[in-house]
């Protein structure tokens, strides 16, 4: 059976050759530049660059997207659902309409949570023995 | 049973998720937002009568996903009980963070209904769902001081040792399905029975079966979470997890062990010997949770470690493959509910009042406040297994358990002695009450709420110690299993 | 290569990766991806059962339906908990988060 490879492997090394000798030439007949500067830069539409790609994104980001990933992927059970949703009847639409039921008391929790907000309006703290860390950290900037 | 008849046997469940249900969306208008936890306890006592109601014949559910039978009953009656505390006392711990004790409430709820599922799952896949609803929730309830940074580094340790062990788990799971080629626990026990290929494969399974459902009992080495996520995370979450997932992760445990890795009859699957193992790890489980309870200051981590030596000591008969195995521990877990709950709650009302829980807090307490100082005391003898408390009946039986079947003597007598050296840990904690003096005198005013629950933990505690025979012909009466 | 032990063989790799990873990386983040790999190591075992094992049942399929949409909640629930360490520690580094010891 090694001789059903034979074109593959063959393929591959031309592959590798031509790749190879591709930057051979290529390191051969461009001219020879002073690599360093704006020759290294960033491209950004001709500004000069400002800092590092590698920031902190803000932490709404991260809330919003663990609140997408929790009911995409709970869609995932609708599928199966759906092929043998015509043999199964009204039973299994019972069935998928609790669990939707359960996903839509989440989503009100995130709703009335503030948390589909991108500023989120009511910020509470309680009375526990925390609460002065809280209040340090409303009051500082 | 097919799924819509299985749905009459799944009454208090079905009433459960409604609760819940109910519970979240009354906890987002603010016009019925005050009655949520009055609601939580009136569908828990509603629970509870459904459960009483229902019938204790044993079957299997929803196409062999989950049994009904009187041993999962059993565990749900416990697992009420420790609910229904919690839920009344969480509001007078003064750590708690108040603006959030709805979700308290209702995310302990949720993990109730994953120990449901626990005590009753006969599927691959109900287990693994259970035991992940129960943690899921858990690493949220553990963190739920959001500015305490204690609170939140006890979650972040419980979701990562808890995600690990469960993934190893599910490692385990699929190879046994491979091997039986089911996810049915009856039908896994047959295959493993006839087997005769690779044993090794066998017991790579059941070594990772034991990780995650070790790590829900914390047993060495599965430990490490332990003492720091009781310590940070809030107390009333602390008393919960010490008890019922602890119960639910017996139950599993003897569904696992006792049930499908046997025949029955005293053989193992496969001829892998694994009572040995399990015997060895009980015994370092006390060893490791006694002696280094001895050095901690605080309660909170003391407790944990005590919990973990505990558990130990229920380990100690699940080698003896019999029922009078299931029986002790069940008979144990009762005494231990109360006794465990009971001592978390007298820690709270000292915090409340000192506020940290550090053991030095404790100072003159018998003076100061005699009758918490009482209580406690009682609890503490029976933590020890001292007459003439339950502890002391719960430990006589698990003893007994290993000399009926004269299997293990060694295992009985590491018993003992860590028994000896439990009194001097809690017995520290006695002497801080009774025999050293604090500069602060001033009494203890728990909350009547709190006061009355720790009187209700205390009163099984004795009564179980000089009458335990209705708990006895109760634990018997559930032995049958699906 | 359409074999019961290739899949296997992914698998395992799948899984001691996982654990090297869950082992060694200090980072929440990175240990998170660790136990990820865990779990679809689980995930393809089933799956590779059900297909070569002759079962006619579709246990193994369901099964990794479900570890998919239990990782996704765990890790969902992980993030948010590393997010609020972020907040209160300004790291993701779990071995600074050292308060409890004894």
């Amino acid at each position: 059976m090694y001789q059903n490879f034979a074109p593959i492997i063959i393929f591959v090394t031309i592959g590798l050759l031509l790749a190879g000798a591709l930057f051979i030439v290529q390191s051969l007949i461009s001219p020879k530049f002073n690599k360093g500067g704006e020759k290294l830069a960033t491209y950004e539409c001709g500004e000069v660059p400002e800092g590092s790609a590698w920031i902190k994104f803000n932490i709404r980001f991260y809330v919003i997207a663990l609140v997408f990933i929790i009911f995409d992927v709970e869609v995932i059970f609708l599928y199966p659902w759906a092929v043998v949703y015509k043999s199964l009847g009204l039973v299994a639409f019972v069935e998928m309409m609790i669990f939707l039921l359960i996903l839509v008391a989440g989503f009100a929790y995130v709703w009335v949570k503030d948390d589909l907000n991108w500023v989120k309006l009511s910020v509470k703290y309680g009375k526990g023995r925390y609460s002065e860390l809280a209040a340090k950290e409303e009051s500082s900037p | 049973m097919s799924n819509l008849l299985s749905l009459s046997d799944y009454l208090p469940e079905m009433i459960l998720l409604g609760v819940i249900l109910i519970a979240i969306v009354m906890d987002l208008v603010p016009a019925t937002k005050r009655f949520t936890k009055g609601f939580i306890l009136v569908g828990l006592i509603l629970v509870a009568a459904f459960l009483y109601q229902g019938d204790t014949s044993a079957s299997s559910l929803f196409m062999g996903m989950s049994a009904h039978d009187p041993f999962g009953t059993f565990f749900k009656w416990l697992f009420i009980i420790a609910t229904f505390f919690v839920v009344l006392i969480a509001k007078y711990d003064d750590g708690m963070d108040q603006s959030i004790a709805a979700e308290f409430n209702i995310l302990l709820l949720i993990v109730m209904f994953g120990l449901f599922l626990m005590a009753t799952a006969t599927n691959l896949v109900m287990v693994y769902l259970a035991i992940e609803t129960v943690s899921i929730s858990s690493y949220i309830l553990a963190g739920m001081l959001r500015n305490d940074i204690k609170s939140n580094e006890a979650s972040l340790k419980y979701v990562i040792f808890g995600a690990f062990a469960s993934g190893l788990m599910l490692y385990g799971f699929s190879w046994l399905y491979g091997l039986s080629g089911s996810t049915d626990l009856t039908i896994i026990r047959d295959v493993l029975m006839t087997q005769e290929g690779p044993v090794f494969v066998v017991y790579i399974s059941i070594l990772m079966v034991l990780v995650g459902i070790g790590y829900k009992l914390s047993m060495v080495p599965f430990h490490y979470w332990t003492p720091d996520v009781y310590e940070g995370a809030p107390t009333p979450l602390t008393a919960y997890l010490s008890v019922a997932p602890k119960a639910a992760g017996l139950a599993l445990m003897i569904r696992f062990f006792t049930m499908t890795f046997t025949d029955g009859a005293g053989e193992t699957v496969a001829n892998v010997d694994w009572t040995v193992l399990i015997a060895v790890l009980s015994a370092i489980t006390m060893t490791v949770g006694n002696l280094l309870a001895l050095r901690q200051e605080n309660v909170k981590r003391l407790f944990a470690f005590s919990s973990i030596a505990h558990a130990g000591y229920m380990l100690m008969v699940i080698p003896v493959i019999s029922t009078d195995s299931s029986a002790a521990i069940m008979f144990y877990l009762v005494p231990y509910l109360f006794m465990n709950l009971g001592a978390f709650f007298v820690a709270i009302a000292v915090s409340n009042h000192t506020g940290s829980y550090d053991l030095a807090g404790w100072k003159g307490l018998g003076k100061r406040t005699p009758l918490l100082a009482a209580l406690m005391v009682i609890f503490l003898v029976s933590l020890t297994g001292l007459p003439p408390t339950a502890g002391f009946i719960g430990k006589v039986y698990l003893f007994s358990v290993l000399i009926k079947h004269q299997q293990f003597y060694w295992l009985a007598v590491v018993a003992v002695i860590n028994s000896v050296i439990a009194l001097f840990y809690y017995f520290r904690i006695v002497r801080e009450m009774y025999f050293t003096d604090s500069d602060d005198t001033e009494p203890l005013r728990p909350h009547p709420i709190l006061t009355w629950s720790i009187i209700s933990c205390v009163i099984p505690v004795l009564v179980l110690g000089l009458y335990w025979s209705p708990v006895i012909d109760w634990v018997t009466a559930s032995l049958k299993m699906f | 290569m359409d074999n019961l032990t290739s899949y296997l063989v992914i698998s395992g790799i799948l899984f001691s990766l996982g654990i090297f990873g869950v082992m060694t990386r200090r980072n929440g983040v990175a240990i998170l991806m660790g136990i990820e790999l865990i779990l679809n190591s689980a995930s393809l075992n089933f799956v590779a059962f059900n297909r070569f094992g002759g079962m006619h049942r579709l246990d193994g399929h369901v099964f990794s339906i479900f570890i998919i949409v239990l990782a996704a909640a765990e890790a969902a629930v992980a993030l948010a908990i590393i997010i609020n360490l972020f907040k209160n520690l300004e790291t993701v580094n779990v071995d600074q988060a050292d308060s409890m010891k004894g």
